[in-house]
């Protein structure tokens, strides 16, 4: 990611009012993370497993704080349990952002079934999402992801992609 | 032991505190042994997240203390979050795992507690919650419940009891999205905040 991608992201994030981010790192977002634990105004809370962390942002959510569960794509598949429990059983948020793994131009065998399923399970747990390949619109897409959520109490996303993270 | 017993002494000790609890039967035994309670319950439905979600809870209210009623099946499901929890040392935060040896709402098959080789306190404190302890009895179990409150560091307390469940307690009606919207609620209403705010007129 370009320093400006990172600010971008870093500046969605304040906006929205996120002051708790729960991350376990990938590449794509390499940049993003060391940047995120230097920032003064948001706590970051590394966690073994996306699932985890999504459990660990909806209980932020209940303390009226706001988090956000930043990630590899792979992670929403280790997330779908408690997501699908949290959201549609309880009604708790979790807004998420992950790297778009697996799409077209990806280089790597192993991250193409993240291309492939990363949609279909965003629509099968009817899960909100955009996806965002030019740095400009990056910070509109995470506050308007916290909007959304925060009226519907559901879970919303944004995948960043092509060349914002490559 | 049995979890009911466990359940009344914690109570006692509780006034303004806030609770994430495991579904199962330990959630009608819980609104049964701490009324006063309910309001600042909420249930959890998914194994392995209860300690997350208090976690969570406890990252975002600092100065309020948490209580995590966990599970043994629900712990072993997600271990790693003893390692979270031993990392970030959150001080206001007092877990309980009720280890009873069994996945008991679904008829009691064994836990790999049963086995008696696995021991959920050393591997907390193997993660880095050192204040990890197991208690048999309701006396050994109340006491690390006043040590635990009081502590500024993760305090983690596996209580072994017995698999069965209280008789003839009163059933909890309310499902998830009711208690969330009771829990979030009292929340706004004891931390003068707004969680769930108006919507917008445009």
């Amino acid at each position: 990611m370009k320093p400006s991608a990172v600010d971008a992201v870093i500046s969605g994030l304040k906006k929205a009012g996120v002051s708790i981010v729960c991350y376990l790192p990938d590449s794509l977002f390499k940049e993003l993370y060391p940047a995120l634990d230097a920032d003064p105004d948001i706590r970051t809370i590394r966690v073994t497993n996306e699932g985890e962390g999504a459990a660990i942002c909806g209980g932020v959510f209940l303390s009226g704080k706001r988090a956000a569960l930043v990630m590899e794509n792979s992670g929403l598949r280790a997330s779908v349990e408690p997501l699908a429990r949290m959201g549609l059983g309880a009604g708790i948020p979790v807004v998420m952002l992950m790297s778009y793994r697996g799409e077209l131009g990806e280089n790597n065998w192993w991250a193409i079934p993240h291309g492939i399923t990363m949609e279909p399970v965003l629509n099968a747990l009817r899960i909100p999402y955009r996806i965002v390949t030019e740095e400009e619109k990056i910070e509109r897409a995470i506050t308007d992801a916290f909007s959304w959520s925060y009226s519907a109490y559901y879970h919303s996303a944004v995948a960043l992609g092509g060349s914002v993270v490559r | 032991m049995k979890r009911f017993d466990c359940m009344k002494a914690l109570a006692l000790r509780l006034s303004d505190e806030l609770v994430i609890l495991s579904l199962g039967a330990s959630v009608d035994e819980w609104y049964n042994a701490a009324p006063h309670m309910r309001e600042a319950s909420l249930f959890q439905q998914q194994l392995g997240c209860v300690s997350a979600q208090a976690f969570g809870l406890a990252a975002g209210l600092p100065h309020r203390r948490i209580v995590s009623l966990d599970t043994d099946g629900g712990m072993m499901f997600n271990l790693g979050i003893l390692a979270t929890i031993g990392n970030e040392q959150p001080n206001n935060l007092f877990i309980v795992v009720w280890d009873n040896e069994c996945y008991q709402s679904i008829g009691g098959p064994p836990t790999h507690t049963a086995s008696g080789r696995v021991d959920i306190a050393a591997i907390a404190r193997g993660a880095g919650v050192t204040r990890a302890y197991t208690a048999r009895t309701v006396e050994e179990f109340d006491k690390h419940c006043a040590e635990g409150l009081a502590a500024r560091e993760p305090y983690l307390i596996v209580a072994k009891v017995s698999g069965t469940v209280q008789p003839d307690i009163k059933r909890k009606h309310s499902d998830g999205r009711e208690d969330k919207y009771i829990f979030v609620r009292h929340v706004e209403r004891t931390e003068n905040i707004v969680i769930m705010g108006p919507s917008e007129h445009n």
